[in-house]
């Protein structure tokens, strides 16, 4: 069940899911998303999610993101049980541990890149000063070094989602969670961000796990798990 | 003070719901601070104080006259100097109708109403040394029963000069009479002297109390007795002594000082101080109302930022904080914008032609810090409690449902 882990074969898993279930209630009606999913996800390893719409790879993603808590089961990550944390220590522990990538890039429009960028950082003690360096050295990584000062308005779709990645990497997180990161950009755009993905993960060494529709953008990942009415088929 | 560029940006983005916002809130510490300190400002002006003279009035309200007889008694009282009769006749020109004789006519034209003052002469202008008139003018009025003097304001407003004649008839039906209005001639124009006496005021008109009472039949009194007093920081002792000698008597008398009378006149017009809270309280609710719709609607707008922000890392605490200091921001803003508005407006008042006669007579009239403190205090009050709401909804909204409702 578990992915295969790269590099490191022996090194512990980044994800560790264990029996998770995950039920919400509509009324009167129980609808079951996730139906004992077990998964491990190898530090450094690259996993693409996929499955219908329905089929709960979201649901899964901000499990891991620890963004929502499961009805039941373990959901470990970067060695931490997320549904064991308090609502500010699993916000604590976001902050650094995850990097999340959003479908539409959810930048904030009234900020530049470089303010979008540095906005985790205001929840560090880094100086000013050091905040903005990090920043900026963030968005050299995604290859807008140059666009620094750019509101998002002044950016493309495929800028854009780099302002986001570099965001989601400037707190040196272990694990990326990416929702659909190629789902509103062009055949180009898009292959240039899971190129971007892929030497994070590759570079950085960066546990990534991606959730997608798209078969290319899954086959760019070193494992592809599918997702069947809460079940994880294959 | 890191999320302060953060908090800022974000009241740019809607520039003119912020800015409407912070006009509204200005809009209410304006008018909080401004209606506070003439309230305070009358209220302080009812304490006794070093002054040099007195008003001496019926205790029961100003539309019951005194004898006359009382002047004697109050003049006899230790530490007055002077006292004089004055009566505030209550007269406007009479309405101007095709082919009617205004000597005969009724009907007030209160679109012209001005003050004028029935005097007792010598000992009235004797005490008011603020009030400048040429000597042959003073002479001219002095011998002339229908003369009068008028200020260089209303002067200039109705385009009287020196020999001129109008008719005024007094809406007080005591002062009213079967034959008409009474006639003026305009024996003198006085100045007023403000370094004397800074709520003088040179719109008013003054005329021989004899006039009014010989030609109402010797069948009135007086509305109020002014006091000069032998020594202005005995005030309190020598209106309370007043006062004493009429205890118990027919009609009782309250005296005060001329800056407390002017305070409790102004008010006569109603409950003022209720009229002026009332307004304030029904600005400050409004206001809160739109603080908090705006807030409500800022955040509304926001939720997927704020699910970004929370998936961040940001605590639910932390960006209810964000929401409230965003509200706090717009509150001081308005607050310091309407503290501004009313120094402002408080610098000018004393001289605006209409009320500054009044307000320079309120001795203690002044923005004060503690009207300032509470002003923005309110400002800051308002915004926390309009942003409330919103923050907690803020606070209480989880990160999926906000990216799902996106």
């Amino acid at each position: 069940m578990s992915a295969e882990p790269r590099p490191f074969p022996t090194a512990p898993p980044a994800v560790d899911i264990r029996s998770v279930r995950k039920v919400f209630h509509r009324g009167a009606e129980t609808v079951t998303v996730l139906d004992g999913i077990d998964l491990r996800v190898a530090e450094s390893a690259f996993v693409a999610l996929m499955g219908p719409s329905g089929s709960g790879k979201t649901t899964l993603l901000n499990l891991i993101a620890g963004i929502d808590r499961p009805t039941s089961g373990e959901v470990v990550v970067a060695g931490t049980d997320v549904a064991q944390l308090s609502e500010s220590g699993l916000a604590r522990w976001r902050s650094a541990n995850v990097g999340f990538i959003f479908q539409f890039y959810n930048l904030i429009p009234v900020l530049s890149a470089v303010e979008n960028v540095e906005l985790p950082l205001l929840l560090t003690s880094l100086p000013r000063q050091h905040r903005r360096e990090r920043a900026l050295t963030a968005l050299k990584i995604v290859g807008l070094g140059d666009r620094a000062q750019h509101y998002p308005r002044q950016l493309s779709g495929g800028q854009e989602q780099r302002v986001a990645i570099a965001r989601a990497i400037v707190t040196d997180p272990k694990v990326l969670v990416a929702d659909e990161p190629t789902g509103d950009l062009d055949a180009r755009s898009a292959d240039e961000i899971l190129a971007l993905i892929e030497t994070l993960n590759r570079d950085f060494g960066k546990t990534v796990v991606m959730v997608t529709h798209d078969p290319h953008a899954a086959e760019r990942a070193h494992v592809q798990r599918h997702l069947q009415k809460g079940v994880l088929t294959r | 003070m890191r999320f302060l560029p953060y908090i800022l940006k974000h009241l740019r983005r809607d520039w003119v719901r912020t800015a409407s916002t912070v006009m509204g809130m200005a809009v209410c510490v304006f008018l909080f601070c401004t209606l506070r300190t003439v309230l305070q400002a009358m209220d302080d002006a009812r304490e006794y104080g070093s002054v040099s003279r007195l008003i001496t009035r019926h205790a029961v309200s100003l539309a019951y006259n005194l004898p006359l007889s009382y002047q004697g008694r109050i003049a006899q009282v230790g530490g007055v100097k002077r006292v004089a009769i004055s009566t505030w006749f209550g007269g406007s020109l009479p309405v101007k109708k095709e082919r009617q004789d205004v000597r005969r006519s009724g009907a007030p034209d209160f679109s012209k109403f001005f003050t004028n003052l029935a005097v007792e002469h010598e000992p009235y202008f004797a005490m008011h040394r603020e009030l400048v008139v040429p000597a042959p003018e003073m002479a001219a009025f002095r011998e002339d029963l229908r003369g009068s003097l008028i200020g260089r304001g209303l002067a200039q407003q109705f385009g009287w000069k020196v020999g001129d004649t109008f008719f005024l008839e007094s809406f007080i039906p005591a002062f009213r009479r079967r034959q008409g209005p009474f006639e003026f001639v305009v024996r003198g124009i006085y100045d007023a002297d403000l370094a004397l006496e800074p709520a003088a005021d040179n719109r008013f008109m003054y005329f021989h109390y004899k006039y009014l009472y010989e030609g109402m039949g010797r069948r009135i009194g007086t509305g109020v007795f002014v006091v000069e007093l032998e020594d202005g920081r005995q005030s309190a002792a020598v209106a309370r002594a007043i006062d004493g000698v009429f205890e118990n008597s027919e009609a009782e008398t309250k005296t005060q000082t001329e800056a407390a009378f002017r305070a409790d006149f102004a008010a006569r017009v109603g409950n003022l101080s209720l009229l002026l809270n009332s307004i304030g309280l029904a600005v400050i609710f409004t206001v809160l109302l739109v603080t908090g719709n705006t807030m409500s609607i800022a955040v509304r707008e926001r939720r997927t930022e704020i699910a970004v922000l929370k998936t961040l890392g940001f605590s639910s605490g932390r960006v209810m904080g964000l929401v409230l200091a965003e509200a706090v921001a717009i509150g001081a803003f308005g607050g310091a914008l309407g503290l501004g508005l009313s120094a402002l407006m408080i610098e000018t008042l004393p001289r605006l032609p209409s009320i500054g006669a009044f307000i320079r007579g309120l001795p203690t009239f002044g923005l004060h810090w503690a009207v300032s403190s509470q002003g923005l205090g309110i400002a800051v009050l308002v915004a926390l409690v309009a942003g409330l709401l919103p923050a907690l909804a803020a606070y209480r909204a989880r990160i999926v449902d906000m990216l799902r409702q996106a």
